[in-house]
């Protein structure tokens, strides 16, 4: 069979770049993300390293992102960064790269492998672009991300106490603890600290855990339940001031207080 | 000027260095200078490292072929040549492996670089892939087409060539087993008249080498413990496009086991007590396998006992003079390690606890690779995953090892759509969807619908295996079935209802389930056997029997009749393989009682208990069957019919569906199995069934074709249903209808023979059965055909 | 046939004898290895948390009969202060609080997993 007989289309003479570009972008606002896909990729395909050409890859990532088409996404994002590092663009592209992750982060009980891949892109683009105006959004992005990390640990902990596995239980939210303090999930994990360490009956760390949650968040839910659980057997929560805990939050404690 | 990136080290000198020499570039056409001076800042200074960096990361990006950097008054001078740009990347005269399998296996890739050294290794990992798939004589010419403005187009033109067979594998050496039996061992098999349809006849190199093993294995497993393989070459005959496999092996001498004792190091640990977990007795033949599944054994029971580090080690001590190896277990102290963390990474679909749960032990446990090994063997039982591996790295401190699980998830949805054949049923079609990971969670969920001749039926069930988090599994089930009135059946019967399940482990073999069922029949007569008609004579007799009509035992269960029930079972099983058993055994013990509410009232017990073993030669399966049960009502009436036990196939094979016990003959004197008797059923049964399962020799094993040889023996007796109803007589006058059962405890018994088949369809059974001994009035059916999916 | 396990730390018999009072931390480390938790980020309380559970019937989940926590006090300058043991009796029983911080995250509904599972060819 001759060579391109099935790829009849592709045949076709090379069309001037701004042309196949504008009928990209009348493929955008008319929301056929596909088709407007394909002829960014022809752009990009017939004028390599074109100006047009370097657009025509943002374009690519942008129309496969916004078609949900995130793997072809991360590719041509990727690519874009590599082959134009310091385009103005480059963050915008880099961001992509991030936001195709973070939309495929499945539930703190599934594998967060897409969720680490996001942060990773997210802290990237906020060390090589800092100042870009995706810097911020990054952030927040990546705190969010991270907040579900800290939500896989919680689960695994929870069920380690839930065998009374006490030992798993107590590292795994120490974990929470001290890696992901800017979470929402913080309080939980002290709370789930007294509950475990009053199991295993060492009040004195189980009081700190209390009285540091108090100390952090006075009117958490978590907190009230770590003083009906320490009023119960007699104990008022008190701070030994050199337990890990309190070591942990000494360094920021003025941060901890406007949780993300 | 040069924005570097990210500012890192003293970013005050870095600006100043670059501002003075600056970095020039040259020979880029279509790559701006931009790109390849971001390569060399935003490093620090421009020392030798970074510019070497550089260079790398230049090469790396595939954009160029040729990078030099010369110094040049504080700066540097870049001169680079840019490869082509791929245009299109095609592949020709492909049509066993499609495009886009080439595509993904190849790096030149459409809009990327044109490398001629990444061309070359692409050209010969596809030609790696036609080998693997067993066509030796391939070959791969890449063709380059330049297209304008510095593109060019790549074509990969393939000549598949033949598909390179194996024509035999023969061995050498091999005086304990012959050819035919090792080749049983092996995957990889000759090709024959079945080549179409099978890949196993492929030269794949790996497999061979597993194969080996395999080899090793067997040997190892029936007393050679010194076997060697001397040598295993594929012989490549060009003319015929076919290898020749040719293995040479060392079987060395048959060991026997001698002597067989346990030793401890480990303080507390008693030897004596270890002494009954040994598998391998002395004088049996050696068998690597023995000595396996003893250390396990052994293993278990000291961790179960609180020796977390203890460990089992067998060392063998060979007599040549008399052929024996004794095995001593030695105990000792194993190092003691702490798991740190278990990671459950790849579980795209299935929930975290679902895999962790199957764990023994949990974070800040003893590291014990005996749980280990019983977890994976249990993660690849659920059959949710493609591949489990469990693998360990080094924790944050010496005694500790994080554990990683990487599961890759498999779909579990069955979306089934089966057809069959019973001889009760007569033609049969079902549709079911079912998954058996529901949600990631491990339970299972299945609904299905089936039609057939004369019956149609849609079910539902579900099932938690671990109920409120313990290992109990919870089930529930719901049911609807019409069946029409067959030659064996003279009603219609309408059956909906639905039950409850709990099954609780005892140990690893005993289980202990619960039941609850609830379900209404709804029994109706056709009109053709609804009306009495009664031989007149004068005086109209008292008591008549009705002929052609339905027996009196089916009027009196007309209509509609709710039963509930619980129930209580014990089920012991150590199969080796559920679906293809060759050793151990599967009983189960069943009692029921009926009358919680509804109208049904009956105590039920029955047992079923069947035992496979392997007899001397390879691959025969011998089995025994025991079966046996009784049913007694309690409370005001007597035991329907529909809760007799029916004499038919699954009791002595050879005999039509409910075609032997106690029989409503009607009026006929002789006795002998008229159409239109209906059957009663007993309420006491027990049978026996001896079976022996054989491959069937010359047939290649892909067809999935085995014979069995099988004599069943078995009764089914005491009626006690009730024995005449009152009907109104054409005059007006009541008439009393009675019941002339003809009840007996005569063994019936049967030989015969039968065709097993695993087809794509599931398993399928054909069985011819001579009946030796029988009954007047029972009916016998000489052959009988059931199969499809889960009937 | 009830299974009994021991779950978490395993004392070596005389360990304990072996780490008096006024020894050092690596001391302690050496002779009783790494522990199952700390109380501080620079080691201030060493814990070795040991259970022994029974399981009777299969089914059941294991009941803990014996829950040892050796807790090791060490001084500012890192000596063992003193040595303190908590056992089951010292522990309270804790009903766990049910509910749980929210996580966000894609949850495939049945039909989705299903038929993704069963009608996509290439996975």
């Amino acid at each position: 069979c001759s060579m391109f007989n099935s790829k009849e289309d592709e045949l076709a003479p090379d069309e001037p770049a701004d042309k196949l570009y504008n009928e990209g972008l009348t493929g955008l606002n008319s929301g056929d993300y596909d088709a407007a896909k394909k002829k960014f990729t022809e752009v990009d395909r017939q004028h390599p390293y074109t100006d047009w050409g370097r657009k025509a890859v943002l374009m690519t990532t942008y129309t496969s992102y916004r078609s949900g088409k995130y793997d072809d996404a991360i590719t041509n994002g990727k690519r874009y960064v590599q082959l134009h590092p310091t385009s103005p663009d480059a963050a915008y592209a880099q961001y992509l790269v991030g936001m195709s992750y973070y939309n495929q982060v499945p539930d703190v009980s599934r594998d967060q492998e897409r969720t680490t891949r996001a942060i990773a892109a997210f802290d990237e683009l906020v060390r090589r672009w800092p100042t870009s105006e995706y810097a911020e959004p990054a952030k927040r992005r990546a705190s969010v991300a991270r907040d579900q990390l800290a939500g896989k640990e919680m689960q695994v902990g929870r069920y380690y106490l839930a065998r009374k596995d006490y030992t798993g239980a107590i590292n795994r939210f120490r974990v929470v603890v001290s890696q992901y303090q800017q979470t929402r999930h913080v309080e939980e994990a002290l709370h789930r600290l007294v509950e475990a360490y009053m199991s295993l009956g060492i009040v004195g760390e189980a009081q700190t855990a209390a009285a540091i949650l108090g100390h952090n968040y006075p009117d958490s839910a978590w907190y009230q339940s770590s003083f009906q659980l320490l009023n119960q057997s007699g104990q008022q929560p008190q701070e030994n001031k050199d337990s890990w805990i309190s070591r942990a939050f000494s360094g920021n404690k003025t941060v901890a207080q406007n949780p993300a | 000027a040069i924005t570097a990136g990210a500012p890192l080290g003293a970013p005050g000198a870095t600006k100043a260095f670059a501002q003075s020499g600056g970095i020039t570039v040259r020979g880029n056409q279509r790559v701006d200078a931009e790109t390849v001076r971001s390569y060399f800042t935003g490093r620090g200074p421009l020392t030798q490292a970074t510019i070497d960096e550089g260079i790398r990361g230049l090469y790396a990006s595939g954009l160029f072929s040729d990078v030099r950097v010369a110094r040049a008054g504080g700066g540097i001078v870049v001169t680079v040549s840019e490869n082509q740009v791929l245009n299109r990347v095609a592949f020709e005269g492909n049509s066993k492996i499609k495009d886009s399998v080439l595509e993904s296996e190849t790096q030149s890739k459409p809009r990327g670089p044109f490398n001629p050294a990444v061309v070359q290794a692409d050209a010969q990992r596809i030609q790696d892939i036609y080998r693997r798939s067993g066509r030796y004589e391939v070959t791969v010419s890449p063709k380059t087409i330049d297209q304008p403005s510095g593109r060019v187009d790549l074509v990969f033109e393939i000549n598949e060539g033949e598909k390179t067979k194996i024509s035999s594998i023969n061995f050498e050496g091999n005086d304990a087993f012959s050819d035919g039996t090792l080749r049983d061992q092996m995957t990889t098999t000759e090709s024959n008249w079945l080549s179409w349809l099978k890949t196993s006849d492929v030269y794949d190199p790996d497999r061979v080498n597993a194969d080996l093993e395999l080899l090793r294995k067997f040997y190892l497993n029936h007393g050679y413990a010194d076997f060697r393989v001397v040598s295993a070459n594929a012989a490549l005959d060009q003319g015929t496009n076919a290898f020749t496999l040719n293995i040479a092996v060392e079987e060395g001498q048959k060991y026997r086991f001698g002597a067989v004792d346990v030793e401890s190091s480990v303080p507390d640990v008693d030897a004596a007590t270890l002494r009954g977990k040994i598998k391998s007795s002395s004088g049996s033949t050696y068998s690597a396998q023995d000595i396996d599944k003893s250390v396990e054994a052994m293993s278990l029971d000291l961790a179960s006992r609180g020796y977390a580090f203890a460990q089992v080690r067998p060392r063998g001590d060979r007599n040549m003079s008399d052929q024996t190896i004794g095995v001593t277990y030695v105990v000792e102290e194993g190092a003691r390690v702490y798991v740190e963390r278990i990671n459950v990474r790849g579980n795209t679909r299935t929930r975290d606890y679902v895999v962790r749960r199957e764990f023994d032990i949990g974070e800040g446990d003893a590291y014990n690779q005996i749980f280990i090994d019983r977890a994976e063997r249990r993660l690849k039982a659920l059959g949710f995953f493609k591949n489990v591996k469990i693998s360990t790295e080094p924790g944050s401190s010496p005694d500790r090892v994080i554990v990683n699980v990487d599961v890759e998830d498999q779909a579990t949805g069955e979306f089934s759509v089966a057809g069959g054949y019973s001889s009760q049923d007569g033609m049969i079609g079902e549709v079911a969807l079912g998954e058996r990971n529901f949600l990631g969670r491990g339970q299972y969920a299945r609904i299905a619908a089936q039609f057939g001749q004369n019956v149609s039926g849609f079910d539902f069930s579900f099932t938690e295996p671990y109920f409120l988090g313990s290992r109990v599994s919870a089930g529930v089930d719901a049911y609807v079935k019409q069946r029409d009135e067959t030659d064996y059946t003279s009603y219609e019967l309408d059956t909906y209802g639905g039950g409850l399940r709990f099954g609780l482990p005892i140990t690893e073999e005993f289980t202990l389930g619960t039941r609850y069922q609830l379900y209404q029949q709804d029994l109706k007569i056709p009109s053709e056997f609804s009306r009495i008609t009664v031989k007149t004579s004068n005086p109209p007799p008292a008591r008549v029997a009705n002929d052609d009509r339905a027996s009196a035992a089916i009027f009196e269960a007309e209509g509609k009749t709710m039963t509930s029930l619980a129930g209580l079972s014990l089920i012991y099983n150590d199969l080796d393989n559920p679906q293809a058993p060759t050793l151990g055994t599967y009983a189960e013990l069943k009692g029921d009682v009926a009358g919680l509410g509804g109208d049904a009232k009956f105590f039920r017990t029955t047992f079923d208990g069947r035992y496979y073993h392997p007899l001397g030669w390879e691959n025969i399966i011998g089995m025994l069957r025991v079966q046996g049960g009784h049913v007694v009502a309690f409370g005001s009436d007597d035991l329907r019919i529909l809760d007799h036990f029916p004499g038919g196939p699954d009791l002595v094979r050879g005999f039509e569906p409910q075609g032997f016990g106690p029989r409503d003959v009607g009026t006929s004197k002789l006795f002998r199995g008229s159409p239109n008797d209906d059957p009663l059923g007993g309420t006491t049964y027990f049978g026996g069934s001896a079976e022996m399962q054989f491959p069937i020799f010359g047939l290649p094993k892909e067809i999935g074709l085995k014979g069995a040889l099988f004599a069943d023996a078995g009764t089914v007796f005491n009626y006690e249903g009730v024995d005449s109803i009152t009907v109104d007589g054409r005059l007006g006058n009541p008439r009393e209808l009675y019941v002339n059962a003809k009840d007996s405890k005569k063994i019936r018994s049967s030989v015969g023979a039968s065709l097993l088949w695993n087809s794509p369809l599931g398993p399928i059974r054909f069985d011819f059965a001579k009946v030796l001994s029988k009954e007047k009035y029972d009916e016998t059916q000489l052959f009988r055909f059931s199969g499809g999916t889960r009937f | 046939c009830a299974e009994e396990q021991t779950k978490g730390y395993v004392m070596a018999p005389n360990a304990l004898q072996q780490v008096p009072v006024g020894s050092s931390q690596d001391q302690v480390l050496v002779v009783l290895g790494t522990p199952s938790t700390t109380a501080t980020l620079k080691g201030e309380v060493y814990y070795y948390i040991t259970q022994k559970t029974k399981r009777s019937v299969a089914f059941m989940n294991p009941s803990i009969t014996e829950q040892t926590v050796l807790a090791v006090y060490f001084t500012p300058d890192r000596k063992v202060e003193r040595v303190a043991n908590y056992g089951l009796q010292d522990g309270r029983v804790v009903d766990l609080v049910t509910n749980v911080t929210p996580t966000a995250g894609q949850e495939r509904n049945f039909l989705e997993q299903v038929f993704k599972g069963v009608l996509s060819f290439e996975e």
